[in-house]
């Protein structure tokens, strides 16, 4: 995807979690029983999907948390592409927000 | 001229591969250069049944000057301590592990298996099976922890999975040579020369790592192996990246997380389904830090380093 694009899809995310789109930020998966149990349910998406792997993924436009975790600080997140890049989200995503597969 | 003999007990011969491709020195090289007589291998000696079990005796009786004596694999106490799941030239092999031990000037132990135990000491560990002087962590082992050799030496470790030939051969040239009370071992009876740096040192990904960008999948040619595979070289000692395996490559290199093999707890996890080639994470956190890190610091670095991040760092940069 171009430039443009991941832009353009960044923004359509932006308004979906701005309209209060509902997705699964708990349970947090504690064990890497429960983190691959998240990634077998995006595993199963079709990859263009975009509105389901937000929900699965348990995205939101904040940071989260008592200690204020964000996309930021994952080691998922490619600052200068400002892009997801964990193979089953591969999303364009903002430095300030977060979701349940956050690691660090 | 300094005798050496070599055993195997509870092992893959892994190790014994690993030597016969030795280049520097090579095992050739022990023979002509350095003055080292190869008394038996499994793999070299010539003699056969009886002719084997003479030599041993003569070598506990000190008929035979015995300089080094070479461990491979683990000894096995099963069943029931007696060892005898593990025969040898008509007794259990632990009894002459003992044996040759005490008639040595040096102890070797090459390998996980001979040095802590391994993959066969892994729970439930029906082989009974135990290192010469470690059953992973804990000292002990089958020789005791007190055990020293005629030279006054503890047995010297050289642990992997298996140890790289180089570390084998020149630990034995400094043995034979005159050297062994040079050596310097650590905790673990390691020697320092080899087993004080990382595996990370040397690892053609340090710019990853000290940017924080993560290789998520294997063959990818950018990207830390710490954060998500599994990869254990920030706290493993090993000079796996400084003494390359066969002068090319190292795992990291190759796209390959390091599995910790040179450090006792081998294989982590007792190889749990769903913990190897997959970084251990409690809350998003990785359970092992880089050996001295404390989780807050951390943390920290974390921000800093992708704030910080050029954007090279997140392409295809061949770090193969």
């Amino acid at each position: 995807m171009s430039v443009a694009d991941d832009d353009a899809v960044r923004a359509g995310i932006a308004e979906l979690l701005a309209h209060g789109l509902k997705t699964t930020t708990e349970p947090f998966p504690e064990t890497e029983k429960e983190f691959g149990g998240i990634l077998n349910e995006l595993r199963a998406l079709d990859p263009k999907d975009l509105k389901s792997k937000l929900v699965i993924g348990g995205f939101v436009n904040h940071p989260f948390g008592e200690e204020q975790y964000r996309c930021m600080e994952c080691m998922y997140y490619l600052v200068h592409r400002k892009w997801c890049d964990l193979p089953e989200l591969a999303v364009p995503v903002e430095p300030e927000w977060w979701c349940r597969l956050w690691r660090i | 001229m300094a005798n050496l003999l070599w055993l195997q007990g509870g092992a893959c011969s892994g190790n014994t591969m690993s030597f016969l491709n030795a280049e520097e020195p090579s095992a050739c090289d022990l023979v002509t250069d350095f003055g080292i007589n190869v008394l038996w291998h499994p793999s070299l000696g010539l003699e056969l049944g009886d002719n084997v079990k003479t030599l041993l005796q003569d070598c506990v009786s000190g008929k035979i000057p015995l300089d080094i004596f070479v461990f491979e694999g683990t000894v096995v106490n099963a069943p029931n301590g007696t060892g005898n799941w593990n025969r040898f030239c008509g007794r259990p092999m632990k009894d002459w592990v003992k044996e040759l031990s005490d008639a040595a000037q040096f102890v070797v132990a090459i390998g996980d298996c001979a040095t802590w135990g391994g993959i066969p000491a892994m729970a439930p560990n029906p082989s009974e099976s135990v290192g010469l002087q470690f059953l992973k962590r804990a000292a002990g082992g089958s020789l005791g922890t007190g055990f020293k050799s005629k030279a006054g030496l503890p047995v010297i470790n050289i642990p992997g999975c298996p140890a790289h030939p180089d570390w084998v051969t020149q630990i034995l040239v400094a043995v034979a040579s005159g050297r062994g009370g040079d050596l310097s071992l650590d905790e673990f009876q390691r020697p320092k020369t080899f087993f004080t740096t990382f595996t990370q040192t040397g690892c053609t990904r340090n710019m990853h790592f000290a940017y924080k960008v993560s290789a998520t999948e294997f063959g990818q040619r950018k990207g830390c192996l710490f954060y998500d595979l599994g990869c254990r070289g920030p706290m493993t000692h090993s000079p796996c990246n400084r003494i390359l395996w066969n002068r090319q490559s190292s795992k990291t290199r190759a796209g390959m997380p390091c599995m910790g093999c040179t450090e006792p707890e081998f294989p982590f996890y007792d190889l749990a389904p769903g913990t190897v080639f997959k970084t251990q994470t409690v809350m998003g956190v990785p359970k092992d830090m880089p050996l001295g890190v404390d989780k807050a610091g951390y943390i920290k670095l974390t921000g800093a380093a992708k704030a910080a991040a050029p954007a090279w760092a997140e392409k295809d940069i061949f770090v193969v």
